[in-house]
């Protein structure tokens, strides 16, 4: 089921367009990564479907009662208030019952891990405190639609980790889409995947597919020392690249005959050989393509 | 869902923990007292501070207690104003700019109780202190003078109340209509004195308009103001409240995508 569709999204200031005949569709339970370079429209967007910025034009159809949770990218508490306080404010005001508001206040605060210091002031919070609090203020009202700017740019390692496995926890029953710039991040949770250049969207699909679409029949080797590699790369016929201590291969052909044949040339001619491996773009490189135009 | 309860609560705690709440009455009321003080004391002033030649005899009217206590108003009327109008500058363009709004705008927030909370807040506050001012002056003009008659000074105090909840509508709406908490208090500033600067000059035009408010508010203490300008004139400031608090609730909803995200 669709749970948000959104059809030529317009944002324009002045003569800058931010965000260019934007559509996609999100389906209810999954989780969309919205990626692209800075200045591509991500927060733009996001703001929109917030309900923060009016669109210039285009249209977002959703089913409002189903609420939404939203995390800024840099998300501002009021420094006098503590993380409950918040909260049962954030919860009241987002509809829920005011019976139930402190009680799931405090739970959300257990789950994003903020149980210990729900009674501190936000002004005392460091920057990761902050990430989850904005987390726990944008699922407080249990949304079936959670839009996230930057969930996790602004944490370590373990902070990125911990955030990334609590989004994961609210599958399926939210649907979650967020932007960000840590690719390594969106391919671990992604079922579909937005990428935005120029306020406009230029490639889209299942990470499976986007993956393909940019996969390069490439076979890998690499060797001990450069010179091997050089050595191997004078022998072949398929056009080959140097890169340092390895060697790629650009075969056109089916990949398990490739791989075959690869194998056979090296069986006979050559020394040093540690690994061999079909190459699968990584987003990270389908990203400085796309990027890069290309 | 009663957003206004939870929005006020907010309020309450905001003014609360920044200490408007104590600090505002406190400077309305050292105001109230020194002007009395001063009045009384000013004789010995004069005497030790005044390097006046020997055997020179200042002989000052002693002022009269209603005098004082316009006086006061006249305090008010400059520093008080500039007061709150400072407090209240940033209320909504403040949290704008700070991007503490963007967490509220972004929930079915009731842009209506969100600006009524916060103009109930600021009129509690300013009304609070200009009562508890006034009431200090009351006492310290009966101790140091003479009792002014209770019924007066409550019809000036009354009156002078509604100038109040005015200067605060019109900050509240400005913060809601500016880009900053500086241009918010420069248009609010220059509203509340150049229009009172206007009308103390071509004001003998016409006879009624909020503007004179502070005067006929002082008239109560002499005596009554002509009453069908008074009420005209209330009813006119009145209606001006009423139209910033709807224009203040409708430029609060047009500029919240002005927030910080």
């Amino acid at each position: 089921m669709t749970i948000l569709e959104v059809r030529n999204l317009t944002k324009r200031y002045g003569e800058q367009v931010a965000v260019k005949d934007l559509s996609f569709a999100l389906e209810e339970g999954t989780a969309t990564a919205l990626i692209g370079p800075n200045g591509a429209g991500k927060t733009t967007t996001l703001s929109m479907l917030a309900g923060l910025l009016r669109a210039t034009s285009g249209s977002i159809n959703w089913h409002r009662e189903s609420g939404v949770g939203f995390l800024p990218q840099h998300p501002h508490f009021f420094p006098w208030m503590t993380a409950l306080e918040f909260m049962e404010m954030a919860a009241k005001l987002s509809g829920v019952h005011s019976k139930n508001a402190l009680s799931q206040s405090k739970k959300t605060l257990e789950f994003v891990g903020l149980g210990s210091v729900q009674n501190k002031k936000t002004g005392t919070f460091s920057g990761g405190m902050k990430q989850r609090l904005g987390l726990a203020q944008a699922i407080v009202h249990e949304p079936k639609l959670l839009l996230l700017d930057e969930p996790v740019s602004a944490l370590d390692p373990t902070g990125r980790r911990e955030i990334m496995d609590l989004l994961k926890s609210l599958q399926p029953h939210t649907t979650v889409l967020y932007s960000t710039h840590i690719l390594n991040d969106a391919e671990q949770m992604t079922d579909q995947l937005l990428f935005m250049q120029h306020g406009k969207l230029v490639e889209h699909g299942s990470l499976g597919e986007v993956k393909e679409r940019y996969a390069e029949p490439r076979i890998r080797i690499r060797f001990q020392t450069a010179r091997q590699a050089a050595a191997f790369a004078g022998q072949v016929s398929w056009p080959a690249d140097l890169d340092g201590s390895a060697v790629e291969l650009a075969i056109e052909e089916e990949g398990d005959t490739a791989m075959k044949k690869v194998l056979a040339k090296l069986a006979d001619t050559s020394e040093g050989v540690i690994g061999v491996e079909q190459k699968t773009a990584t987003l990270e490189e389908i990203f400085i393509k796309v990027a890069g135009g290309k | 869902m009663n957003q206004f309860g939870v929005l006020f609560r907010k309020e309450w705690r905001e003014n609360l923990r920044n200490y408007k709440i104590f600090w505002i009455p406190i400077v309305f009321i050292l105001f109230g007292i020194l002007e009395p003080v001063t009045n009384y004391f000013l004789p010995q002033l004069l005497d030790s501070l005044g390097n006046l030649p020997e055997g020179a005899v200042i002989e000052l009217p002693v002022p009269q207690p209603e005098e004082i206590l316009q006086a006061v108003l006249g305090q008010y009327q400059l520093i008080g104003m500039a007061i709150l109008i400072l407090a209240y500058m940033g209320s909504i363009a403040g949290e704008r700019k700070s991007g503490t709004a963007t967490l509220l705008y972004v929930r079915p927030l009731s842009f209506r109780d969100y600006f009524l909370s916060k103009w109930l807040m600021a009129g509690i506050t300013g009304v609070m202190s200009v009562w508890l001012g006034l009431l200090a002056a009351y006492y310290y003009i009966f101790l140091l003078f003479e009792q002014v008659e209770i019924i007066s000074f409550l019809q000036f105090a009354g009156t002078y109340s509604v100038w109040i909840l005015l200067v605060i509508t019109i900050v509240l709406a400005a913060s809601a209509a500016m880009p900053n908490a500086g241009m918010a208090a420069a248009v609010s500033l220059a509203l509340v004195f150049f229009m009172q600067i206007a009308d103390s000059l071509l004001g003998a035009y016409w006879t009624f308009s909020p503007m004179k408010i502070p005067a006929y508010a002082a008239q109560w203490l002499y005596g009554k103001p002509d009453m069908s300008d008074y009420w005209w004139t209330l009813a006119l400031a009145i209606a001006f409240i009423l139209a910033l608090l709807f224009f203040g609730i409708w430029m609060a909803k047009r500029k919240a995508s002005t927030a910080k995200v």
